[in-house]
């Protein structure tokens, strides 16, 4: 057959809407770098979504009023080489950063919070670190001597 | 002949000793040792230089004729944000509120929601005719401007027959022309009430523009990085049309009842909002150049395009970013204006005004009509000015009001007499 121009499923005026019932594509919610206004939520994406994607997405499937979306390619760096002196990419990344509508913030929890390191009474925990604190409390000098080692002496 | 003379061995200084002691029971004038000023260098690499640089570099600019000043002011291209008016960023008016230092208090001045109090309390006679009328303009006078209106809106709703509009050209098309003609139908037949508008200008798609600092960021990279930068912004406008007029507007409110309103600051970066750097020639302008007398602003209107008009956004369930729209637009315009005005008078960053500076704008989309009232109090918004001006400047406005309902059969259909009265009004506006 003779190379015809070939067109891919492309929206063209008059075609059906496209619609896809079950995405393969998977958001991920992180942090942003950069201090964002408190109504923006920073997104990773697939680099196939486009905005209007990301806006049904998070519409339909998770009804999160969104107001808008605006996204760019982070460009994974080719500069690291291994022990072979190849160049090794990172892989490159879509971000989305969407603006919520109705007045609504979000801001990124705290993932990894402050635990108090006290162990709790009668335990095995509480026996080890006191175990410990007791040998490390042997293991010093005698404070009397102000520092001085114990190369000296008799 | 040193060998004649009988000189002692030891030559005493005071030769002869007692010679001056007729001065003996006055005292020397004391001198006081005048050193010059001790001032930091001006060519050293170090930070009192810069700031002497600086210093010789404002009373340099404070000297200078006032064409030569905005020569200096606008010199350096730098990059620089540029802010549009008419914005899809959203929640916008907040940030335009912070960058220049604006206060939105909602509704008018007392100028116009006093004087129906007034109407209604001076004419007992007719009530129903007292509230179709406006101080200054009569009855008939108000009849006359009725018709005129409708005859405009018919002109463009009814009369004219246009071809279907190209994507997003309907405003362009049909408003645009609607609201050239009324601004010129009614700055014409109200210049018999208001004298101002004899010697008046009024331009027809002019262009606004309007530079200033506001702020300090650190430079994130290159060989000037780490040092703290004043974020630069520059505003190009073009409204629909303006009046300008000869003599100042009226203040408002004075400038110290300005210090109390609150401007809500935002300590984020304006490229989040977002808002997007250039670099090109810094230009400062009214709408005419320096000579020309009508140098103070008294109305500009602004059409509302089809991008932000409310149907679409209401397709795109974004109502509520209507009203902040059109807050941001008129927020921005009347700025850049007034600011021009101001520089063209000779007040900059570091002269600060000394009369508040007024302008009004009106924005529609055809059918709803919004009404803003500007009122600048200070161009002094760069760190080193800002750090102790209480003064703020303010920005009244309404929420939108519709004009009229529809055109049907050759008729205007629920013409609102209110909204009709608050433009003339507006346009009343005199000393």
């Amino acid at each position: 057959m003779p190379v015809t121009r070939v067109l891919y499923p492309l929206y063209q005026l008059g075609n059906p809407q496209l619609r896809i019932f079950r995405p393969n594509w998977f958001l991920t919610l992180v942090r942003p770098g950069k201090e964002q206004p408190p109504d923006t939520v920073q997104f990773r994406t697939p680099m196939e979504m486009t905005k209007c994607d990301i806006k049904n997405y998070l519409v339909n499937i998770y009804n999160v009023p969104v107001g808008a979306v605006r996204t760019r390619i982070q460009f994974g760096s080719n500069k690291k080489r291994n022990h072979r002196n190849q160049k090794i990419k990172q892989p490159d990344y879509k971000v989305a950063y969407v603006q919520l509508a109705q007045g609504q913030t979000f801001s990124f929890p705290d993932v990894f919070p402050e635990k108090d390191k006290t162990p709790e009474e009668g335990s095995m925990e509480e026996m080890e670190q006191k175990f410990m604190e007791d040998e490390k409390q042997r293991q010093k000098l005698d404070p009397r001597r102000g520092g001085v080692t114990e190369w000296f002496g008799l | 002949m040193a060998a004649r003379t009988r000189l002692p061995l030891l030559f005493p200084k005071n030769l002869p000793p007692f010679r001056n002691q007729r001065l003996a029971h006055t005292e020397a004038a004391v001198k006081e040792p005048a050193y010059p000023p001790i001032i930091p260098s001006l060519t050293a690499k170090s930070k009192s230089a810069r700031g002497r640089q600086v210093d010789e570099q404002v009373q340099k600019i404070c000297a200078s004729p006032v064409e030569e000043k905005i020569s200096l002011i606008t010199r350096i291209q730098r990059m620089k944000f540029v802010v549009y008016p008419q914005t899809f960023a959203r929640n916008a008016d907040t940030w335009y509120q912070h960058f220049t230092k604006t206060a939105y208090i909602p509704g008018l001045p007392e100028k116009y929601t006093l004087s129906p109090e007034r109407d209604t309390g001076g004419e007992e006679e007719q009530p129903a005719a007292a509230q179709t009328t406006v101080p200054g303009v009569g009855h008939d006078g108000f009849t006359e401007i009725r018709s005129l209106v409708t005859r405009v809106i018919l002109q463009e709703h009814w009369q004219l027959r246009n071809r279907a509009p190209f994507l997003y050209r309907k405003q362009e098309q049909t408003v645009g022309p609607f609201l050239r003609n009324l601004v010129t139908g009614l700055s014409f037949s109200l210049a018999k009430y208001n004298p101002l508008f004899l010697s008046s200008s009024l331009d027809i798609d002019p262009n606004v523009h309007f530079y200033w600092r506001r702020g300090q960021t650190i430079i994130p990279k290159g060989h000037r990085r780490g040092r703290q930068e004043p974020t630069r912004f520059q505003i190009d406008d073009r409204p629909n049309s303006q009046i300008r007029i000869t003599e100042q507007l009226p203040q408002f409110i004075s400038l110290e009842d300005s210090y109390a309103a609150e401007v809500q600051e935002v300590t984020l970066s304006p490229s989040v909002m977002p808002l997007f750097r250039r670099q090109y020639d810094n230009n400062m302008f009214t709408g005419a150049k320096l000579p020309d007398p009508a140098c103070y602003g008294h109305t500009q209107f602004h059409l509302v395009p089809d991008r932000y008009h409310r149907d679409r956004m209401a397709r795109l369930q974004q109502s509520d970013q209507v009203e902040v729209f059109l807050r941001a637009n008129a927020l921005t315009s009347l700025f850049a204006w007034t600011g021009a005005q101001a520089m063209y008078q000779g007040f900059w960053n570091h002269e600060d005004v000394t009369r508040p500076f007024v302008s009004q704008a009106v924005i529609t989309d055809g059918k709803f009509f919004s009404f803003f009232c500007y009122q600048l109090n200070t161009v002094a918004l760069s760190v080193e000015t800002d750090a102790n001006n209480p003064r703020k400047n303010l920005l009244w406005g309404t929420e939108s009001l519709q004009l009229y309902d529809s055109v049907q059969d050759g008729e205007v259909v629920g013409l609102n007499d209110d909204v009709l009265k608050l433009l003339v009004q507006f346009l009343m506006n005199k000393q």
